[in-house]
């Protein structure tokens, strides 16, 4: 079904309710949780790759590959740090993934961050990315 | 983008699968029912994440397996328009890009949505395959043995999803037809921080004329 005037559209924080309501996860934490589940699996018999589907195998291979953050703490850290800058869920996760280096690419990267009426200006965004950044140095 | 989503389904039981432990089995059927597939709306599922709750069990008469009602998360892939991701390139030919993420490959980058201006150069003898070249900064250049902003493969591409359509699955399909695709994902790589990863990490190294 092709949507239409009021297609969903992040740049301007008009996504449909369903994705504001519905708990985003980061590449990171999708990491933890599938290789949780595998490991699970491992103990509970001789050949886990027998149980898992390819959707899982290479889901678990892009999500190692395309996280920024390995270890379980600095993955809460971030989710933690992120949530004190009233973000959407989804704008959360955007950036939790691609950690901009800099105010102009987060902007670039999320633009509804920018959009009139919020509450972010460059000095909110800068201290977010140190605040992030931090994290990666004692990963 | 991937989500956790909360979904109720009522499900039967087959009988082969009644020696186990009911969540046992409940789990079994559901990532039967829903791994790897994709609804509509809700997105490619990965995974289930948990149980919530299993009601039910009732016989109904004239069947040999229980009905359940359960609650259960999924984690879900379900990209949003404006989205950014990274995938591989998985194809290129004359009409644009074909991309992959691995687990899904349905995302192609249409020839109007590369960045302007670009050129294709085809490999000779084959079928239509070649190589997009952007054709960024003068023009010596930008035609010189070896261009500086080629779509080769060699590393992970950045697009922001343009679109994402739901195609209804067709009654009959010609034969040699592509494989039907349940979900498909329009890309563009045409602004600044999109493409190759590799253009952009010299970017920093380059002084702007802008």
């Amino acid at each position: 079904m092709m949507s239409g005037e009021e297609e969903e559209n992040a740049a301007e924080l008009k996504i449909g309710e369903e994705f504001l309501k519905a708990k985003c996860l980061m590449n990171c934490e999708v990491a933890l949780i599938l290789e949780h589940k595998y490991e699970q699996l491992q103990q509970m018999s001789d050949d886990p790759m027998n149980q898992v589907s390819q959707v899982f195998e290479k889901s678990l291979q892009y999500v190692k590959r395309f996280s920024r953050y390995k270890n379980p703490d600095a993955v809460r850290q971030v989710r933690e740090i992120l949530s004190r800058y009233q973000l959407a869920e989804f704008e959360l996760c955007v950036l939790g993934n691609l950690c901009p280096e800099t105010v102009e690419e987060a902007i670039a990267m999320v633009p509804s961050i920018k959009t009139k009426g919020r509450a972010h200006d460059d000095d909110a965004i800068e201290r977010m990315l140190n605040d992030l950044s931090l994290i990666k140095k004692f990963e | 983008m991937f989500y956790l989503s909360l979904i109720e389904h009522t499900l039967r039981l087959p009988p082969h699968i009644l020696h186990l432990p009911v969540d046992e089995a409940i789990k079994s059927e559901l990532e039967t029912l829903f791994l790897d597939k994709v609804i509509a709306k809700l997105g490619l599922c990965i995974s289930v994440y948990d149980i919530r709750s299993i009601k039910g069990g009732f016989i109904f008469p004239g069947d040999g397996a229980s009905t359940y009602t359960v609650e259960f998360r999924l984690i879900v892939f379900r990209p949003f328009i404006g989205e950014i991701i990274v995938a591989k390139l998985k194809e290129s030919d004359a009409s644009g890009l074909r991309l992959s993420l691995g687990f899904f490959d349905d995302i192609y980058i249409p020839a109007h949505l590369l960045p302007t201006p670009s050129r294709f150069e085809a490999i000779p003898h084959t079928r239509n395959q070649g190589r997009w070249i952007w054709d960024f900064g003068d023009a010596e250049e930008a035609q010189s043995e070896e261009p500086r902003f080629v779509i080769d493969g060699s590393d992970p591409i950045k697009f922001r999803v343009d679109s994402v359509i739901y195609p209804s699955i067709p009654l009959e399909q010609p034969e040699n037809s592509k494989p039907f695709a349940p979900m498909v994902i329009t890309g563009t790589i045409n602004y600044d921080g999109l493409g190759p990863v590799s253009w952009w990490e010299e970017a920093e190294m380059i002084q702007e004329d802008e």
